[in-house]
C-alpha cells in the first residue's frame, strides 16, 4: 500500500510517546555507573610507602610527589599533587602500587571553576573526605 | 445539559438585555467588541499553550519528558519563554525598509484573530456568521504569503529575501490543492457558511464522505502552515529561519505566535468541515467537542512534525503540483457524480 511506511513512522513515534521515559533526572537521581568508569583518584595516606612507583608509571607524569625519612629510617609521605588536567585515568599508577594506596574511585562530579583547581593536593582531599565521611 | 449547551448565548442574551433596545447600534458594537476580546483570547491562549504542547510531545516522541523544571512538570515554562523575548533588544536592521518590517510580524499575527472570528464554537456560536465563511477564511489565510515576502524584503538580506521566496512559492501551490479539497464538501452542503456546514453534518461527519479531501486538506494545510515536514521556509537546522533572520526579541516572537495561531484556525477550519465541528453527542455540551476535534488534529500535526524527516524542494513542488492537485480534481469529479447518483436513486 502507498503511504505504508509513513504510517509506520507514526506508528513507532506514538509507541515512543506513551512509553517510558528513558532519561534520568540527574541533580536529583544520581545515575548508577558500569563497575569499569574510572573518573576520579583516591589517596589512602597510611598504606602510602612513598615509593614512587605511581609516578614512575604514569604516562603523563601526572604525579608529583616528595617524602621526608622519619627517626625509625622509614619514609613518609610529605606532598603528594597530581595535575588532573593531564590526567587519562588510565589506572596505570594504580596497578604500579604494592600497597593499593593509590585507587581509582568513581566520583564524577568534578567541575571546577578556576583552572588552578585542577592541580589536586591528594593529601587535603583525602582528609576532606575523611571529614565528610 | 440544553442550559450548559446554550451557556454562552444566554450570557450573550443577558448583556444584550441590558440594553433599551436589544437590537440596537450600541447593543451589537458591544457583543462584537466581547466576540473580538474572546477571539483574541483564544489565540493567545492557544499560543502560550500550544508551544508547551510542541516541546513536550517532541520531548516525549524522544523519549524525554520535555521541559520539567518550572512549574508544575514544566507547565509555565511558556510564560518564562515570553518574558525572555520580552527582555531581548529589539534590533531593526540600518538597511531595511522600517515600515514594512515592522508592520509584517503584526499582520501575521493579526490573520488568526481574523480567520477565528468565522468558525462556529458551538450552536449558533460564530462571533461573524458570514454566508461566505470559507471563501472568507482562505482569502484572509492567503495574506500570510504576503507577509513573509514583506519581512523578507524588509529585512533587506538576500537571504532573508530569498527564504521569502521560498515561501511564496511553497504557500501558492498548495493553496490551489487545499481550496479544492474543500470544494467537494461546499458542492454537498451547496453552501460557504460554516455554520451551514456544521448543521449538515449532524447525521454523519464529512470525514467519512471525503477521505481523500481530508487527507489532502491535511497535507496542504501542514504545507500553509510552514510546518515540518514541509518546514522549508523555516528549516531549523538548515538555513536559520528563512525570512525572520533579522528579527529579534518580541517581533520575533510575534512571528511564532502567528504560526501557532494560524495552526489553530487551520485546525478549527478542519473540524468544522471534516469533523462535524461541534456536533457530537450530547454528553458534552458542544464548545467542548469543538475544542476537543480541534486539539485533535493539532496533536496529529504534531505528532506528524516529530516523526517525518523533512521533504526536498523540488518534492514538495512535484507533491503539490503532480500529485495533490490532480487528486483533488478527481475528488471534485467523484463528488459530483456521487451527487448525481444520489440524486438519480433518491428520485430526484
Amino acid at each position: 500500500m502507498f503511504g505504508k511506511g509513513l504510517l509506520q513512522g507514526l506508528g513507532i513515534t506514538f509507541k515512543r510517546m506513551v512509553g517510558p521515559n528513558i532519561t534520568e533526572f540527574y541533580p536529583e537521581q544520581k545515575p548508577k555507573l558500569p563497575t569499569r568508569v574510572r573518573s576520579s583518584m583516591a589517596l589512602d595516606r597510611e598504606k602510602c610507602i612513598s615509593c614512587n612507583m605511581c609516578a614512575m608509571a604514569c604516562p603523563n607524569s601526572v604525579i608529583k610527589l616528595t617524602s621526608e625519612k622519619n627517626e625509625a629510617n622509614k619514609k613518609v609521605l610529605k606532598t603528594y599533587h597530581m595535575d588532573l588536567g593531564r590526567c587519562l585515568f588510565c589506572g596505570m599508577c594504580t596497578e604500579a602500587c604494592p600497597t593499593k594506596a593509590l585507587t581509582v574511585t568513581q566520583d564524577y562530579e568534578n567541575a571546577i571553576y578556576e583552572p588552578d583547581e585542577m592541580y589536586w593536593d591528594m593529601l587535603k582531599r583525602a582528609e576532606q573526605k575523611g571529614k565528610v565521611e | 445539559m440544553e442550559t450548559l449547551n446554550n451557556l454562552f448565548l444566554i450570557i450573550a442574551d443577558a448583556i444584550r438585555s441590558l440594553f433599551a433596545d436589544p437590537h440596537s447600534v450600541w447593543a451589537n458594537l458591544t457583543m462584537d467588541v466581547i466576540n473580538f476580546i474572546i477571539v483574541v483570547v483564544i489565540v493567545v491562549l492557544a499560543a502560550l499553550i500550544l508551544i508547551l504542547l510542541e516541546r513536550k510531545i517532541a520531548g516525549w516522541t524522544s523519549q524525554r519528558p520535555g521541559p520539567n523544571r518550572l512549574g508544575p512538570r514544566g507547565w509555565f515554562q511558556t510564560i518564562a519563554d515570553a518574558l525572555k523575548l520580552m527582555g531581548k533588544e529589539d534590533v531593526t536592521p540600518a538597511g531595511a525598509d522600517k515600515f514594512i518590517f515592522k508592520i509584517a510580524p503584526m499582520i501575521i499575527f493579526c490573520l488568526p484573530m481574523m480567520t477565528l472570528a468565522v468558525i462556529p464554537y458551538g450552536r449558533k456560536m460564530a462571533p461573524i456568521n458570514l454566508d461566505l465563511g470559507i471563501f472568507y477564511f482562505v482569502a484572509i489565510s492567503s495574506i500570510s504569503t504576503l507577509a513573509f515576502v514583506m519581512a523578507g524584503w524588509g529585512s533587506n538580506n538576500k537571504y532573508s529575501l530569498l527564504g521569502g521566496m521560498r515561501a511564496v512559492a511553497q504557500m501558492v501551490s498548495y493553496e490551489i490543492p487545499l481550496l479544492f479539497s474543500m470544494l467537494g464538501v461546499v458542492m454537498i452542503t451547496q453552501s460557504f457558511n460554516l455554520g451551514v456546514i456544521v448543521e449538515a453534518q449532524a447525521s454523519v461527519p464529512f470525514i467519512i464522505l471525503q477521505p481523500l479531501a481530508f487527507v489532502i486538506f491535511i497535507i496542504a494545510g501542514l504545507a500553509e502552515l510552514n510546518r515540518a515536514p514541509f518546514d522549508l521556509v523555516e528549516a531549523d537546522q538548515e538555513v536559520v529561519a528563512g525570512p525572520f533572520t533579522e528579527y529579534t526579541g518580541l517581533r520575533w516572537g510575534l512571528f511564532f505566535l502567528g504560526e501557532y495561531g494560524n495552526m489553530t484556525a487551520l485546525s478549527a477550519l478542519a473540524a468544522t468541515v471534516f469533523l462535524g465541528g461541534w456536533q457530537g453527542p450530547a454528553i458534552l455540551p458542544g464548545y467542548v467537542w469543538f475544542f476537543m476535534k480541534v486539539g485533535v488534529i493539532i496533536f496529529f500535526m504534531m505528532w506528524v512534525r516529530w516523526t517525518f524527516p523533512r521533504i526536498r524542494i523540488d518534492h514538495l513542488m512535484h507533491l503539490a503540483w503532480k500529485v495533490l492537485l490532480p487528486l483533488s480534481i478527481l475528488n471534485i469529479l467523484l463528488t459530483g457524480l456521487g451527487i448525481y447518483i444520489y440524486r438519480f436513486v433518491m428520485g430526484g
